[in-house]
């Protein structure tokens, strides 16, 4: 079981003193997490949080190796498991070279993160975050396979505009995007009627700019998106023409406190074909959220959000296409390496993160949920 | 007797083949964040930091903005998404001292310097 296997690597880690290894150059970073769901309503997220789950693992080994000056490989292992979504198996996060010219120009190529608003190629370590969930509009727990990470190349780099003026960070990348077998997204197509023995895959490019202004603490940025995605299955296809999605974020640190918000419009022109009937999916989510944090001690962090997320292409009074969700955390730091957090939802609307499968009979338009993570990392 | 955190002075020391002795804060900052490789006279830039202590805590909070624990997240974002590598850390001062003094490029700080350490102190303007 791989719970097991993981509470053992807990254990070793615990037991031998935790340390980022460092071999030489190389460089092994890790961290372990194990999460608990219940729910008053309905099963969230695959899991059977309506009884209380503990099927929410996830570990990952980091190396990385500077060859030179400018060029670095790593490359990042992963396991993850949550409800029917993940596996025991492991498989690769990202794996990359990166050549760094200078600090204006470098470039990744292999499978590297997509950057797009503020959290979405750093959201699934959970050790850098207060929340468990992050605002599950932009960035869904349950399909990561498919947001995180493209195979293609990237440049990235920055330019300091004086003390008036800010830094301002750019990144550009291309490459394609697929949906793994063992996600969110192929798992609510099979609910649809359609499977894939080879999941679909698409081209996948966009950017992230981001200027640290001169004002103390505050960045704000723009990350826009094109994905396309087309497969074809004994049922039937999918296709999704590109469409421009859009991000707009802001960020500000002052002493204690964190203040953050964001507005992504994502239209998608999704359309399923299904024994000779084309099925037109009206896609036109709008999410939005601000969030608040405070460090009350070096300890302890508490915050609040409200994230919500609307399809304007569908009737907005209806459960099914709205999910509006108030959000209180609070995150205990035991030490340098262990972490304790504990995150109160009060859910509204069914849009997301609920599966067909395990809600057998039906939704509830409204839920509580208490989730609870430990975490290690070294 | 402990010492505070605000009775601890912090020292910029590097390699004392860099050919500045200046530096800005704005610089110092973008170096230990990552977003800066090099020192103004086109040298690479290697940050070494201390692991924990008086010294780390005041040189993050005066040079940096940050706690400890966010400049350690800040790192750990980094590496976990493919973007860098962590800073070489040491636990002593004279360990961190001794690394600068034998690896070109390399920029660290301390609360004291003898003479007989072959690093060479940077002045920091606002």
């Amino acid at each position: 079981m791989p719970r097991r296997t993981l509470l053992g690597l807990l254990l070793c880690l615990w037991g031998t003193g935790i340390a980022a290894q460092d071999l030489g150059d190389i460089q092994v970073h890790g961290f372990v997490t194990q999460g608990f769901l219940f729910s008053s309503h309905n099963n969230y997220l695959t899991m059977q949080s309506s009884r209380g789950d503990f099927e929410w693992t996830q570990g990952v080994i980091s190396l990385s190796d500077p060859l030179n000056d400018n060029l670095r490989v790593g490359m990042q292992l992963h396991m993850y498991e949550m409800g029917q979504l993940g596996e025991p198996g492991v498989d690769l996060d990202w794996v990359s070279g990166d050549y760094k010219v200078n600090d204006q120009f470098g470039f990744r190529a292999g499978k590297v993160k997509i950057p797009c608003g503020l959290f979405n190629d750093s959201q699934d370590v959970d050790a850098l975050f207060l929340w468990i969930l992050l605002p599950q509009g932009m960035y869904p727990v349950d399909n990561w396979d498919f947001d995180l990470a493209l195979l293609g190349g990237e440049i990235y780099g920055g330019l300091n505009l004086g003390k008036r003026g800010g830094r301002v960070q750019y990144r550009g990348y291309l490459g394609q995007s697929r949906l793994e077998s063992d996600g969110g997204y192929i798992l609510q197509l099979a609910d649809a009627g359609l499977t894939f023995p080879s999941p679909p895959a698409g081209r996948d490019f966009g950017g992230d700019v981001r200027w640290r202004t001169p004002w103390d603490g505050l960045t704000v940025g723009v990350s826009p998106q094109s994905q396309a995605l087309d497969g074809t299955g004994p049922q039937g296809s999918l296709h999704m023409a590109p469409n421009l999605m859009m991000a707009y974020y802001a960020e500000w640190k002052k002493g204690k406190w964190y203040l953050a918000a964001e507005y992504w419009r994502t239209p998608l022109n999704l359309v399923l074909t299904m024994g000779g009937t084309v099925v037109p999916v009206p896609l036109d989510p709008r999410s939005w959220y601000p969030m608040v944090s405070y460090r009350a001690t070096k300890k302890l962090q508490v915050g609040s959000y409200y994230s919500h997320y609307v399809n304007k292409a569908a009737e907005t009074s209806l459960p099914a296409n709205y999910s509006k969700d108030w959000v209180v955390s609070g995150r205990y730091d035991f030490n340098q390496y262990f972490y304790g957090k504990l995150e109160g939802h009060f859910l509204h609307g069914t849009a997301l993160g609920y599966y067909t499968g395990t809600n057998p009979d039906g939704l509830k338009p409204n839920s509580n949920m208490l989730a609870a993570r430990l975490g290690f990392t070294f | 007797m402990s010492i505070s955190g605000n009775d601890v002075d912090v020292l910029i020391v590097v390699n004392k083949e860099v050919g500045v002795s200046e530096i800005s804060s704005a610089q110092l900052r973008d170096i230990f964040i990552g977003a800066q490789s090099r020192l103004s006279d086109g040298s690479r830039a290697v940050p070494v930091i201390l692991k924990g202590g008086a010294v780390h805590e005041v040189f993050l909070r005066k040079h940096v903005g940050d706690s400890p624990g966010e400049f350690r997240t800040r790192w750990l974002k980094a590496v976990f998404t493919g973007q860098g590598a962590m800073p070489k850390e040491f636990t002593s001062e004279g360990a961190a001292l001794d690394y600068v003094a034998a690896t070109p490029g390399a920029i660290g700080y301390v609360s004291r310097v003898n003479g007989a350490d072959s690093v060479k102190v940077l002045n920091v303007s606002p």
